[in-house]
């Protein structure tokens, strides 16, 4: 099922939605002496890791960074990173994030989204789907996992949820078999390595960013281009200041504005079942009027 | 084979530089994305330019007479040759609308042999041709990316000027140093849009085009691709004419070119961009709506309409090009012709000495045509190239919800540094292009909004580079095997 969720809160020029993804989710321990961002991941010593969604992969023997993808999308969607052997690419890797909150058909949970992967990659014409979805747990975390071929292309989708993105990794290699193989390099993935375990990351909570957690609203200068989405997620902390802000896609003198006007927001402590924490939501602007000159 | 020594430079000292420069780290880019022993694989080979009968150029089916009128006369305004009478200038691109949209029919995109060469001397004009304009290259505009301030240009800088022309006495403006442009690697090129089935385009709701750039989500996710729709400053609602989406209407691009490559004042567009007062010959704006009938043309909405509106009336009437069949696409490159363009020339066509001097190659099967089409749905490239799009109510006869294929999303995407010209134009970004339309690929002779090439094969390898949306599906792309990359390129040669 599908769900959408307009917080509707009409705030003259500035437009606000928020969707939804599952319930509130309270992800591993991931302890940041800086705030990471969904895009700060890197190779490091032959391994992607990445704090924002404490992954770690350990590439396959002779694998190499291949061309870096584009800036994150004003639909809050991410390429990691793009994997490729040194030697003869006859295989890449893909690892993908994209943010539910932000995206075009929102789907309910893991489950739903690997079915309908899985329904668009069967309406193609030609592909072959290997391997139905289904459930698998890599490394402690739940995984579904979608095989298709087609024009001599063996592919595979590894579909996890983190912190409300869905996160994949996507195999594509010339045979079965060494997708087959490829594969079991994901049995490599573990956290990355913690400073303070007991740190945890912020609940992850669809709509909290709603008047009735509100006690202080700034609204941004209008700036910039108009009439484009501008994803924002932002991390609350326990007393309700706003801690952190990530503006995932705009124009420059728009990430300002609405870094400004944001860190001024004061909201209700945020509690999770009686328990106080701290709390990551979206938000998403979009600048109507014309700049203040 | 590709590569640096399959130029043949009739060109300045200086462009052989870039282009070699282009060519370098196309090999290199090659090598990257291909391994050692890849790099010996058989490479495709492009097809060339279909031939037999030009597959556009007519108009809609289902239109009613009084339009087939009004489509009738509005060509032949849009093929009209203007003089400075006329508002030419005073600084231009070329002086008529089909000049430039004019393969391989009125109202496509740039012929084989550049008009413009010719159209510098015209009417005794003294203009220098610059080093990016050839014979047998593109036609193209220029722009500067940047002011000489450093800030940011972006802004068309015409070829040519009126002065020396007959009928421009008086005027002595010259032509910007386009040398020094060139030198201090601040020049970037767009080439002419296809303009068939615009019309149908126009007509697609907003909505139509917000569903089509959600509905393959899943598949774009996996390859690294997103997409956003341009949209209009002034009512957001989304553009979708032009190399970045930017212009919102088939009126509002016929007003913007007709100004800006002609220097035609018009009802869009009523100013003179360049405003030397001894250039100055007829009152503003030059085109406009008539007052009375002096043409008879048997269409009066023609001949009472401004020009820009019989542009705008004559593309929105364009029939959307027609691909061969995959039977006709078995035989075409053969048929006669007169174009042949060369099949493997893998060169910037400015660069690539002439064309039309070479023979097409293979004769696609129909088989690998069929199979081509699935390659393409595969490896991702429908992904963006979305094929379907269905027009909304529309005030043409005929035409409301009505389903035609593009081969585009008609959103933009970041493209990367190797296509990146660094000019925003509305929303787009300076590495943002809207998906190139695909519909009557299969004849034409340039590839990119540079033109830089008129090899599918290189065409599709500039896709990737760093920062590409695209870089998932040419890395399919370079996975497959030859078969099925040669019936990808077949395949879009029936288009």
């Amino acid at each position: 099922m599908r769900r959408l969720l307009l917080l509707g809160l009409a705030m003259g020029f500035v437009g606000w939605i928020a969707w939804s993804y599952g319930s509130v989710v309270l992800p591993h321990g991931a302890a940041a002496s800086a705030v990471p961002n969904p895009e700060d991941g890197a190779i490091i010593n032959g391994r992607y890791a990445n704090r924002y969604f404490d992954l770690s992969y350990p590439l396959p023997e002779r694998w190499v960074a291949g061309l870096a993808g584009p800036e994150p999308s004003e639909t809050g969607y991410y390429v990691l990173s793009s994997l490729v052997p040194a030697g003869e690419q006859d295989a890449t890797i893909l690892i993908a994030a994209q943010d539910m909150f932000f995206a075009a058909n929102p789907d309910s949970d893991l489950a739903a989204s690997a079915r309908d992967f899985r329904a668009a990659m069967a309406a193609i014409d030609g592909m072959t789907i290997d391997h139905e979805p289904s459930e698998t747990t890599i490394a402690g975390r739940v995984m579904q996992r979608v095989d298709f071929s087609g024009v001599g292309l063996y592919r595979g989708a590894y579909l996890t949820e983190i912190r409300c993105h869905l996160v994949s990794f996507n195999l594509t290699v010339r045979s079965p078999e060494r997708l087959a193989e490829l594969a079991h390099s994901l049995d490599g993935l573990s956290h990355t390595a913690t400073e303070d375990p007991a740190v945890s990351a912020p609940a992850c909570i669809k709509d909290y960013a709603v008047a009735d957690n509100l006690l202080q609203r700034i609204e941004p200068v209008p700036t910039g281009p108009r009439f484009t989405s501008i994803p924002v997620r932002i991390v609350i902390d326990r007393d309700g200041n706003v801690k952190h802000v990530h503006v995932i896609h705009a124009a420059a003198e728009q990430r300002q504005s609405i870094e400004d006007a944001l860190r001024q927001w004061k909201f209700k402590p945020p509690r999770v079942n009686g328990e106080s924490v701290e709390v990551e939501t979206g938000l998403l602007f979009r600048f109507t009027s014309p700049p203040k000159s | 084979m590709l590569g640096a020594t399959a130029l043949a430079p009739p060109v300045s000292a200086q462009d052989a530089s870039r282009f070699d420069l282009f060519n370098q780290r196309f090999a290199q880019d090659f090598t990257s994305t291909n391994t050692a022993t890849s790099q010996f694989r058989q490479h495709p080979t492009d097809p060339g330019v279909r031939g037999g009968t030009p597959g556009a150029g007519g108009p809609l089916q289902g239109l009613s007479q009084n339009e087939l009128n009004f489509f009738n006369a509005a060509k032949n305004v849009f093929n009209e040759v203007e003089g400075v009478a006329q508002g030419l200038g005073p600084r231009f691109n070329l002086d008529s609308c089909g000049g430039c949209h004019g393969f391989p029919a009125a109202g496509g995109s740039s012929p084989p042999s550049n008009p413009q060469v010719a159209n510098a001397t015209v009417n005794g004009a003294k203009n220098v041709v610059p080093s990016f304009i050839t014979a047998n290259g593109p036609v193209r505009e220029v722009r500067f990316v940047r002011n000489p301030d450093g800030t940011p240009d972006g802004g068309v800088h015409d070829l040519f000027v009126i002065t020396g022309r007959k009928d421009a006495p008086g005027c002595n403006i010259q032509q910007p140093n386009f040398a020094a442009a060139v030198a201090a690697n601040n020049v970037i090129f767009r080439i002419p849009t296809p303009t068939f089935g615009t019309g149908l385009v126009e007509a697609v709701p907003d909505s139509g085009l917000q569903s089509a750039l959600a509905a393959n989500a899943q598949q774009k996710a996996s390859l690294g691709i997103s997409g956003v729709l341009n949209h209009s400053g002034n009512d957001g609602t989304v553009t979708r004419f032009g190399w970045k989406a930017q212009n919102k209407s088939l009126l509002i691009f016929s007003g913007e070119a007709y100004n800006v490559e002609m220097g035609v004042t018009n009802d869009a567009f009523p100013n003179e961009r360049e405003t030397n007062p001894n250039c100055q010959f007829n009152n503003l704006p030059e085109s406009t709506t008539n007052l009375t009938n002096t043409t008879n043309s048997g269409s009066p909405a023609s001949d009472f309409s401004s020009d820009i509106v019989n542009f705008s009336a004559f593309m929105r009437m364009l029939a959307a090009p027609k691909p061969a069949s995959a039977t006709t696409a078995s035989t075409s490159t053969t048929s006669s012709s007169s174009l042949q363009v060369a099949s493997n020339s893998s060169v910037l066509p400015s660069a690539a000495g002439s064309p039309t001097t070479s023979t097409s190659s293979s004769s696609p099967s129909a088989a690998t045509v069929t199979q081509g089409s699935q390659v393409f749905a595969n490896v991702g490239c429908a992904a963006c190239h979305v094929i379907n799009q269905t027009t909304g109510k529309s005030s043409m006869t005929g035409q409301t919800n009505v389903t035609f294929q593009p081969f585009s999303d008609f959103a933009l995407h970041s493209m990367g540094d190797g296509l990146a010209d660094g000019v925003s134009q509305g929303n787009a970004n300076g590495s943002q292009f809207r998906t190139a339309p695909l519909w009557g690929v299969g004849q034409r002779v340039f590839f990119l909004h540079d033109g830089r090439t008129n090899d599918l094969y290189v065409a599709i390898h500039q896709h990737a580079s760093r920062g590409s949306e695209a870089n998932g599906v040419i890395q399919n792309f370079n996975l497959l095997s030859f078969t099925d990359q040669q019936a990808l390129l077949n395949y879009l040669r029936s288009l």
